[in-house]
């Protein structure tokens, strides 16, 4: 092996690519935010709702669950300018990443709404709250403590998931990681110090969502 | 986009283009079961190791729970790209197959070694305390005490990650593998629609994928429920 490591080249790229990861952590947290927001629909759809429309839910769920990210975003960003629809490989991105983890969070969440106790329901039931209030102030501070180890569970995922981005020519951290080698052709210096960051950025959400869990639900998540 | 599907479906529809979607499914399906079986058995090399006790061992823990740690924590895409260069250097001729098997491997591993951990640690410390009793060896107390009672809780979740896998192959056909992804971008390429071409790929993952996480589905409520009445 003739290939000696020469990381004193890619210190001055350093800067770009912590704005790509910053870029990464947006994308990573649009997706997800609108992720749960179709997540919790469908689920309280598939839970509570009429059943053709639980169905239909449930054929979201079922059928984005079972291809792959990557092909859905590419069948977004290509087969949607046919029909006139122009998206930039950015918002093509978020909205396929929010639609895949929308599909997931519905599962995750439906695990949720389902390890309520029906005491619970009668209790509110008896108190006179309307089907949306028993979901507003009876289902979710209940579920929320037991959903939120599995959801930053997601929320990891998710963020790994953004290297996808690179692919569509995103100037996220995989995305910079590709300019600076082909500027630099310090292939695996620059791949492996891309690799360090997104463990550091990985750790560190990982680190702060337990303590949160902790703080406001009291939900035990595992550090490591 | 309807009227433009039809209207290419003739052209679409030979032989050859089926024979293509086909050989590239194979090509998906052996990158997850390669990286299945390894993955496997490295994961279990990995969460034994992270089980040992004695001081001696205490690298070989800090080792395997780095490996770990660090490939659930990078992307596939990174991983790939770090095996593709990797491999590259060596300066080997290397099948990129192999690359993509390799970066499959590395990543279930890391993945399937918290799932069997988490098995192991479901085992009750009793049973590992009378093993210990009975003198029995680490891998003998896995092999005889631990395993045949863990593997209730693991497959279900492990098998969970088979069918991730098959979904994850996808990013391989950026550094060139051929497989259902890539033929769908030489599809869109040789002139059909994205639609057209994407929606065949979408639908032959699907016809994978949907069975088998089925049959995931079906052994967890199997398994789960036969512990229930166990307990």
């Amino acid at each position: 092996m003739s290939y000696t490591l020469q990381y004193g080249q890619i210190w001055p790229f350093l800067p770009r690519l912590l704005e790509g990861a910053v870029v990464s952590l947006q994308i990573a947290v649009l997706a997800f935010c609108g992720g749960l927001f179709i997540g919790t629909a469908c689920a309280a759809i598939r839970t509570f709702g009429p059943r053709w429309l639980a169905r239909v839910a449930g054929l979201y769920v079922v059928f984005f669950t079972n291809t792959p990210q990557l092909v859905q975003i590419y069948f977004l960003y290509f087969a949607l300018p046919d029909m006139g629809i122009l998206l930039s490989s950015f918002a093509a991105v978020v909205i396929g990443m929010t639609l895949n983890a929308g599909a997931y969070l519905t599962e995750i969440q439906r695990a949720g709404f389902e390890s309520r106790r029906a005491s619970e329901m009668e209790a509110a039931e008896v108190m006179g709250f309307t089907r949306l209030q028993q979901i507003r102030y009876v289902i979710l501070p209940h579920v929320a403590r037991v959903l939120f180890p599995p959801l930053s569970n997601q929320f990891i995922i998710v963020t790994l998931g953004t290297s996808m981005a690179a692919v569509f020519g995103v100037e996220e951290l995989t995305g910079e990681a590709f300019n600076i080698n082909s500027q630099t052709f310090r292939s695996i210096e620059v791949f492996t110090v891309t690799a360090g960051i997104y463990v550091v950025l990985t750790l560190a959400a990982s680190v702060a969502l337990a303590f949160m869990g902790r703080a406001l639900f009291r939900a035990r998540t595992e550090l490591i | 986009m309807w009227s433009q599907i039809v209207e290419e479906w003739p052209r679409f529809a030979t032989y050859y283009n089926f024979l293509f979607i086909a050989k590239a499914a194979g090509t998906t399906l052996a990158l997850s079961a390669l990286g299945c079986v390894f993955g496997s058995l490295i994961g279990l090399g990995l969460a034994v190791c992270r089980v040992t006790t004695s001081r001696w061992l205490a690298p070989v823990r800090v080792v395997a729970l780095l490996l770990t740690e660090v490939f659930r924590r990078v992307p596939f895409l990174v991983t790939l790209m770090l095996c593709f260069f990797a491999f590259q250097a060596t300066g080997y001729d290397i099948p990129l197959f192999v690359v993509a098997a390799v970066s499959v491997t590395l990543i279930a591993g890391a993945f399937l070694g918290e799932i069997i951990r988490g098995g192991f640690k479901s085992v009750h410390v009793n049973q590992w305390e009378a093993a210990a009793a009975m003198n029995f060896s680490l891998i003998d107390t896995i092999r005889l005490v631990v395993l045949p009672q863990a593997w209730r809780i693991v497959l279900p979740p492990a098998f969970g990650f088979f069918v991730m896998f098959i979904k994850d192959t996808a990013l391989a056909s950026q550094i060139g593998v051929i497989e259902l992804t890539y033929v769908g971008k030489v599809l869109n390429n040789k002139g059909f629609s994205a639609a057209l071409s994407f929606g065949v790929i979408l639908l032959v993952y699907f016809l994978i994928s949907y069975p088998l996480s089925r049959l995931g589905a079906h052994l967890e409520a199997r398994l789960a429920s036969s512990r229930h009445r166990r307990a």
